[in-house]
């Protein structure tokens, strides 16, 4: 393990280089290391098993204890919207809203384990929807109206596309959302409720998979030849960087390229996530900070040999360089799009998300020893 | 240089200048063609990605360099030309003319359409088919371009499932050998597996003049995770099938197997050592028709293992950490690895998944 001291005149050097301008940022020190690389540190099991030990009941599990309470707070704030429509319950039932889309921005990293059985994943979040399958799918159930459409218990039997946060953020931000100001309990608002409480239901048998003391969670920290999920602490460890390098490429490709592409392509702001509610950047801000907080939390560093901790401190620099600059980006997308100086930004953010890729899967991975390895074998 | 397919201005703003001036012209290329023995795609330590051309012990006579990353390849004897498929989800292909006449071509998917990353020639190489995605639609087509018009798409085959992956063509041309993975993917969502719990592999036989299904072998419920993903013939024109399993870690599912026209599959009864080492997922596979041989590789379990084609006995497992591609030779097979060693030969470079011969042994 590298002495503080150390690691600590490590970041200063990387963040004294926080003024400079976004195109410089692949000269940050831990590229100097491409030319002559170490020879990759060997990693024991009992280091692997402390890193995924740490990720597991540090980072995954109360990341989705977190979106199982704020899905519930946004069921409760939905429902008492509907039950006594006013400026008061509408701001909680919003505010209720962003929260989940933060909390579940934050966790959704994690597209491994659990969340990928029984479209888990898609039931909380149907993203992208190139066709606007689900916006005319719940476009279409709230002209029908029908009664059974508007509980939680109808709602695991019908498509993906109207049982998450896009279906609810249609209802509570989409066209005739000022309806639910007029009327109490109508069936749009009620269909609200039903998706919140559903989103609520699917995170809390998220959770639940999670705390299971012999489930995921002992097969993540203690791998092995009988273990259905990785067989050695390798395999372990190139799932939870995968975790890392696929969040980043989201972020890139699904996340920001879905909308704007760069100069030459013309915006498709309406594809953006989370639009109508102005929470795009909110999510991507969520996002930047579940695979910080995994990379930093689990303790990846230790993993590396002290002579190449500066990869790790070059990754957290490019995550905070990301994080700086979304949290300046117009929220409303259409203006964004429509701004040079926004634009520049969004540049920025499609350069730097690349190279955080790159610090990720070649600088870290070549430097655990998993080399090209690590991207090369993912299902081809 | 013909690009029938491709919007060349849109290709080139993609695949970048510095990418467009290393494409050397013919005349430079004076090397001795006739120690031109394997084909491999590449990433090179500086980022960027290339085909390499290579000597029998591994040693790299040329390279050629792509925009991005390719996969499989394709190589056709009587034309000498090489083709590199974009690794999915890409859109473009190489082709090389190994006897330097002419320029590289690149063929771009058409608007709707990605390539999975293989594909072959007919025998004649006046045909070049392509397993490609309908992601719209989500079902795997067999673009069909046509060799002696600048590789002009002329059509497509459906492939009868989804997820496809590698693909081949019977020794008489007549029938196209298709490996359906059973993976849905959609570029939208980048490499993202959308349907791990529901997969659907299978093996489809197709005929190479009309399209018509000859046959279609769908795993039994009890392996829908086991993908189907690589093919190649031996000798006797059976078929040979490499698999990756998406289920249980600490499942041991069969990961290869055969069959010919006709018959069910039947996979091979592999010892549980052998099965082991191989990690649940073979990388590549490749026959060695001389010998009746057939070589797995799997650079999850770090293992090159030989199997005799006529009995199904491993004959050899040998320790490759990363092992990547691998193709007949002399010795039996060439493998490479994703740490840049290559028979006898190591280079700079971290070696694709697949190695294509440039002729027969």
């Amino acid at each position: 393990m590298m002495p503080c001291l150390l690691r600590s005149r490590l970041r200063s050097a990387l963040f004294g280089l926080a003024l400079l301008p976004a195109m410089t940022i692949g000269a940050l020190p831990g590229s100097a290391q491409d030319s002559n690389p170490l020879p990759p540190v060997v990693l024991t099991e009992e280091a692997i098993s402390a890193v995924m030990t740490r990720a597991v009941d540090d980072v995954i599990r109360p990341g989705y204890r977190d979106m199982h309470a704020s899905a519930t707070r946004l069921a409760d704030a939905v429902s008492a919207y509907c039950a006594a429509p006013s400026p008061d319950t509408k701001a909680a039932a919003h505010a209720a809203f962003n929260d989940t889309v933060a909390k579940w921005s934050f966790i959704e990293i994690v597209r491994d384990g659990p969340v990928l059985q029984e479209n888990r994943f898609e039931r909380i979040l149907f993203y992208p929807d190139r066709k606007s399958t689900g916006l005319k799918q719940v476009q279409a159930l709230l002209v029908k109206q029908d009664k059974k459409d508007a509980t939680a218990a109808a709602l695991p039997g019908k498509s993906v596309a109207v049982q998450g946060l896009g279906a609810l953020e249609y209802v509570l931000f989409g066209t005739g959302a000022e309806t639910l100001d007029g009327q109490k309990d109508s069936f749009r608002c009620r269909y609200g409720a039903a998706v919140a409480k559903n989103i609520a239901a699917t995170a809390a048998s998220l959770s639940a998979d999670w705390e299971k003391p012999d489930g995921v969670q002992r097969d993540w920290k203690h791998p092995g030849p009988d273990n259905p999920a990785f067989r050695d602490g390798k395999e372990a460890i190139t799932a939870l960087l995968g975790i890392l390098v696929h969040g980043a490429e989201t972020v890139r490709d699904q996340r920001i390229e879905a909308f704007y592409k760069g100069e030459d392509v013309p915006a498709r702001p309406k594809s953006a996530i989370y639009w109508r509610s102005g929470n795009t950047w909110n999510s991507i801000r969520g996002n930047l900070d579940g695979l910080r907080t995994l990379f930093r939390t689990s303790g990846m560093e230790d993993l590396l040999d002290p002579a190449e901790a500066s990869i790790a401190g070059s990754v957290e620099f490019v995550i905070a360089s990301l994080e700086r600059v979304v949290a300046n980006v117009d929220p409303d997308i259409e203006k964004a799009v429509g701004d040079p100086s926004e634009r520049h930004k969004m540049d920025f953010l499609i350069i730097n998300a690349r190279d955080l890729v790159l610090r990720l899967s070649d600088q870290y991975g070549g430097a655990i020893g998993l080399g090209a390895g690590f991207s090369f074998a993912d299902g081809d | 240089m013909r690009t029938p397919l491709l919007d060349r201005r849109s290709f080139m703003r993609m695949a970048g200048a510095a990418w467009a001036a290393t494409l050397a012209p013919a005349s430079l290329h004076a090397l001795e063609r006739a120690e031109a023995v394997f084909a491999s795609g590449f990433k090179a330590h500086d980022g960027r990605f290339g085909m390499a051309i290579l000597a029998e012990d591994g040693t790299i006579i040329e390279r050629v360099a792509l925009p991005a990353r390719s996969h499989g390849m394709a190589y056709s004897a009587v034309s000498g030309r090489a083709v590199a498929f974009a690794r999915r989800p890409g859109t473009f292909a190489l082709v090389f003319d190994t006897r330097h006449r002419q320029e590289p071509v690149i063929i771009h998917a058409g608007e709707d359409r990605h390539f999975f990353g293989h594909g072959s020639f007919s025998p004649d190489g006046r045909l070049l088919y392509a397993s490609e995605n309908d992601f719209e639609a989500n079902r795997g087509v067999i673009g069909l371009y046509d060799a002696t018009d600048g590789y002009r798409r002329i059509g497509e085959f459906d492939t009868h499932g989804i997820g496809t992956h590698d693909m081949t063509v019977s020794d008489d041309g007549g029938m196209l050998v298709i490996a359906n993975g059973g993976i849905e993917t959609h570029p939208d969502f980048g490499r993202t597996k959308l349907n791990l719990d529901h997969m659907e592999p299978s093996l489809a036989l197709v005929d190479a003049a009309t399209g018509a299904l000859i046959e279609r072998h769908a795993l039994p419920p009890a392996l829908r995770q086991l993908s189907t993903r690589h093919v190649d013939i031996d000798a006797r024109g059976r078929v040979w099938f490499a698999c990756q399993y998406e289920g249980p870690r600490n499942d041991l599912p069969p990961l290869a197997g055969h069959f010919a026209k006709g018959e069910d599959i039947r996979f091979l009864d592999l010892p549980e050592q052998t099965t082991l080492r191989l990690a649940n997922y073979v990388g590549a596979i490749a026959v060695n028709r001389a010998q009746g041989l057939v070589g797995l590789t799997s650079p999850k379990g770090g293992y090159a293992v030989t199997i005799d084609a006529a009995t199904g006995r491993v004959t050899g497992e040998t320790r490759v950490s990363d092992a990547a591609g691998i193709a007949p030779s002399p010795q039996g097979f060439a493998v490479s690895s994703y740490d840049g060693r290559f028979e006898r030969s190591t280079a700079d470079v971290a070696w694709d998944q697949h190695i294509i011969r440039l002729g027969r042994l």
